[in-house]
């Protein structure tokens, strides 16, 4: 198993919170991904692009019948940073003794 | 930043990861009217059989596929079209536990239904189907809980 690896793309809060989303879908709705984060579409659609500069996201734009629906998908890259990621944050976490409670 | 992080500001940051995960999980839980649909859908092609009769039978059967269609198709249409749930979530227990859920209704259905229909009681199908539609019905819930269970323990960030 690989050791954790801090992430300072995936840390900030909100883009935590979308990559956290994503890692446990094979694909989420640009609306859902928005109303669950409580975010304006500006501001999600600027977070996404900075995940997918970084090549951790991938962005599908397509129609369902004539609506366009926007939907993003983390990708290998963003996937094994995100697991990293939270290796990390265990690594610290347990370092200290501190208990996390399942919510 | 990593050395400077507070432990206080990880474990935050983990339960964030938790709870994100948790919406979308909760998001792919089947409703408990699912699970009775299912078993009156059940009862009604049973009921169909019993009739013996080719016309009454064509009709249940029509009832049971639009029914199980329209109520899978409202469930797919609605939460699964926005963020389906990544297979590795469900590990070798969630499908065990539902190949089991299914096989102990099929083979107690099946049981009844060959039971009554050696000792010669009326409509054996639709009692049988009676039988394993309330099994469903009430044995679905359950059995999403502990399919829950499974995949919030498998989510990125859970003590393994």
């Amino acid at each position: 198993m690989s050791a954790g690896r801090f992430d300072e793309v995936i840390h900030a809060p909100t883009r935590l919170a979308i990559v956290s989303l994503l890692a446990a879908s094979e694909w989420a709705e640009f609306k859902f991904i928005r109303d669950t984060v409580a975010l304006s579409d500006s501001a999600l659609s600027k977070q996404l692009a900075t995940l997918e500069e970084a090549g951790y996201v991938e962005i599908r734009k397509g129609f369902v019948g004539k609506r366009p629906r926007t939907s993003a998908k983390l990708t290998q890259a963003g996937l094994a940073a995100f697991h990293q990621h939270v290796m990390a944050l265990q690594e610290i976490v347990a370092r200290s003794g501190v208990t996390i409670l399942p919510r | 930043m990593n050395s400077q992080m507070h432990p206080d500001e990880a474990a935050r940051a983990l339960a964030e990861i938790q709870l994100r995960q948790r919406q979308v999980i909760d998001l792919a839980t089947l409703p408990r009217w699912y699970w009775w649909t299912v078993g009156a859908l059940m009862v009604v092609l049973a009921a169909g059989v019993d009739t013996g009769n080719r016309g009454m039978l064509a009709v249940a059967l029509g009832v049971f596929l639009l029914g199980l269609l329209g109520s899978t198709g409202w469930i797919v249409g609605g939460a699964y079209r926005r963020a389906p749930l990544r297979n590795d979530l469900l590990d070798q227990r969630g499908v065990l536990a539902i190949l089991g859920f299914v096989a102990v209704i099929v083979a107690v259905t099946l049981g009844i239904a060959f039971t009554l229909r050696a000792t010669g009681v009326s409509h054996p199908a639709t009692i049988a189907c009676l039988v394993g539609g309330v099994m469903m019905g009430a044995g679905g819930p359950p059995l999403m809980r502990l399919l829950r269970r499974i995949m919030l323990s498998n989510r990125a960030g859970s003590p393994r």
